[in-house]
């Protein structure tokens, strides 16, 4: 039998008794969709992921500090430091600052202590801070070391008893400083209670400030956390002498993410893996019942002078056709499930990946339709003829 | 002309079977079927094999068409030995020499008429562009041609006797076997078959074997055989 023929027989079967194989082709679309949206996808929602994760659990940030040993030298960072560790590979961004434990401030006579940090304008990049409806730093107001404060939700509201304070003013060892902003958002954590200034402003106003002595940084993904931390005292060695340098990963709460993550890829994985076993199984299921429904069929076949290999082969072919049409279908799904996704996270997966995945999509339709139509094809090739054509 | 044809008018026997036997084993011993049958079959010949159901009528007639194994015996098929021929060997045999008709008119479901007579040619490996005119023309001799492009499920029960009859003959065969061909039909089906079947015998180049009950049947044949207990006598 001739491939033509038998493509063109095996599409004409399958298109005559559709109704049969609308069950199994939709459960392996639905797995080949999932497959494709996945796999095109995966980076960015996984970016996505990420992002929302660590602003829970700040697992992607690296602290570096010096230790305060009394034998160590008095110690800063220098700026050059940071443009390094930013150029490192992995790093998203990295941020300069001080920090102050106490200071002391008033509003219209009532004072107030809290915690303060003089930072630089990736600060809020690097923790994943939003201003809620006031503005963080800007450029201008660093190198003009203006007095500008930005506060923690609960330090507003401790000393204002609300947190719509944009505009207000506060005295800070005895100055006046402008509230920008009240942060908000999910990462705050112990930030809700400080109060943040200009790491200029904080170095030249700000009594017992030292210089920046701590740097942020925020990996891309969990992934980067352990390939930049080695390489962060070559980095800054190689701007600057420093001693007692302490790098600090948050290991515990990076594994929790990690595994969070591997069992969501897994749950996924899973389902799209279970998807297609169950097509594959209905593949299966369905041409055995055909095999068995066109019994006379194949006994009048054989009689007419068809050889086995090409009973087989019909059958093969008809399962496999089963199945390319589906992952067809589930391509067309996957790419509308691929531009929704888009949307939904900002994002623009490479059409190159998307053609990757619908290549790759096929080739495991056509593997699972051979795998799933071998073992009836067989029993349909090995049917005796004058059995099959009495078969009532 | 084909050198098979060639070879078949020469009045030389198109089948020869000698001392054919068949008989199956079940758990309780052997269960004879056919019995030392012999037979000649010579081109243009018009056979029936008559005898009550059991007789072994329709294992003969499979044995003929390599449908099934003989147990012992000699079958040669123009002067070819049939019993030692390969599965692929009995296939292709099947394919270029034999056309079947069968009791119950089995037509493929679902499909047109056209694409029924078209299987054997697929078989074959026939060139796609010859298909429509070897098909018109076994339509023709069933003078079905205008039913060409009609779903076979909608044809009466002559009418799809009748394609069943121009399928056997698409591939043109030396020799068509024809199982109870009329068993279902009506008389007046049951002969305008008989007459395309004389019609088709009557151009000398194929020969007919019918087996049937119908003793109307076998009186328009040339020959007539009876299978009883295994022995194939002719009357």
């Amino acid at each position: 039998m001739r491939l033509g023929d038998l493509m063109r027989v095996s599409i004409r079967q399958l298109l005559r008794h559709r109704r049969r194989y609308w069950g199994v082709i939709l459960a392996i679309a639905i797995g080949t969709a999932g497959f494709i949206t996945i796999i095109t996808m995966g980076r960015d929602l996984k970016k996505n992921f990420n992002h929302d994760l660590e602003l829970l659990g700040k697992a992607t940030l690296i602290r570096v500090y010096f230790d305060r040993r009394p034998s160590f030298e008095h110690q800063w960072f220098y700026s050059s430091s940071v443009e390094a560790l930013r150029k490192l590979p992995g790093v998203r961004d990295a941020s300069l600052t001080v920090h102050h434990p106490w200071v002391v401030g008033s509003w219209e006579g009532q004072d107030f202590n809290c915690s303060m940090l003089g930072v630089d304008e990736s600060f809020w990049k690097v923790n994943g801070l939003s201003p809620g409806k006031g503005q963080f730093f800007t450029a201008q107001d660093m190198k003009d070391r203006k007095r500008v404060v930005i506060l923690g939700s609960e330090l507003a509201r401790s000393i204002f008893g609300r947190k719509d304070v944009k505009g207000s003013k506060i005295s800070i060892q005895q100055e006046l400083y402008t509230v920008t902003a009240v942060l908000n958002g999910a990462g705050l954590g112990d930030y809700t209670h400080f109060a943040f200034v200009p790491l200029t402003t904080a170095e030249d106003r700000i009594q017992g400030v030292s210089p920046a002595n701590r740097i942020y940084l925020r990996c891309r993904t969990w992934e980067d956390v352990e390939k930049v931390a080695p390489l962060i005292p070559g980095a800054i060695l190689a701007v600057q002498p420093v001693q007692g340098l302490k790098v600090e990963v948050l290991w515990d709460q990076l594994q929790r993410v990690k595994a969070i993550a591997w069992w969501v890829e897994l749950f996924i994985y899973s389902s799209i893996v279970a998807t297609l076993i169950l097509g594959g199984v209905g593949i299966w299921t369905v041409m055995m019942a055909a095999v068995r429904s066109r019994t006379r069929e194949i006994g009048l076949k054989k009689a007419m002078g068809a050889e086995d290999q090409a009973i087989m082969a019909q059958f093969l072919a008809e399962a496999v056709c089963l199945s390319v049409a589906a992952s067809l279908l589930g391509s067309a799904l996957g790419w509308v499930s691929v531009e929704v996704t888009s949307l939904m996270i900002h994002s623009h997966p490479g059409q190159g990946l998307f053609l990757m995945c619908v290549i790759l999509g096929l080739l495991v339709a056509v593997g699972l339709g051979v795998a799933a139509g071998i073992y009836p094809s067989l029993q349909a090739s090995r049917m005796e003829v004058v059995s099959a054509i009495r078969y009532e | 002309m084909s050198k098979e044809f060639v070879a078949a008018r020469n009045d030389r026997p198109l089948i020869q079977v000698t001392r054919l036997s068949k008989h199956y084993s079940n758990g309780h011993g052997v269960i004879p079927v056919l019995r030392g049958v012999n037979l000649e079959v010579r081109p243009g010949e018009m056979l029936a094999v008559m005898g009550p159901s059991g007789s072994g009528k329709s294992t003969l007639l499979f044995i003929l068409g390599l449908l099934l194994p003989a147990s012992s015996g000699n079958y040669q098929f123009m002067g070819q030995n049939m019993l030692d021929l390969s599965r692929a060997a009995q296939a292709e045999f099947r394919r270029r020499r034999v056309g079947f008709v069968f009791q119950n008119c089995d037509l493929f479901e679902n499909s047109t008429v056209y694409e029924n007579l078209e299987f054997p040619l697929v078989y074959a490996k026939v060139e796609r562009q010859e298909r429509p005119a070897r098909i018109l023309a076994a339509l023709e001799r069933v003078n079905l041609a205008h039913r060409i492009h009609h779903p076979a499920n909608y044809l009466s029960g002559g009418e799809r006797q009748r394609v069943a009859i121009a399928r056997a003959l698409v591939n043109q065969p030396l020799v068509i076997l024809a199982d109870e061909p009329t068993g279902h039909l009506d008389r007046a089906n049951g002969h305008m078959v008989m007459e395309h079947f004389e019609q088709i015998v009557a151009t000398g180049d194929t020969a007919l074997i019918v087996v049937t009950h119908d003793a109307e049947v076998a009186s328009r044949c040339t020959r007539v055989f009876s299978l009883e207990d295994g022995i194939l006598n002719e009357n």
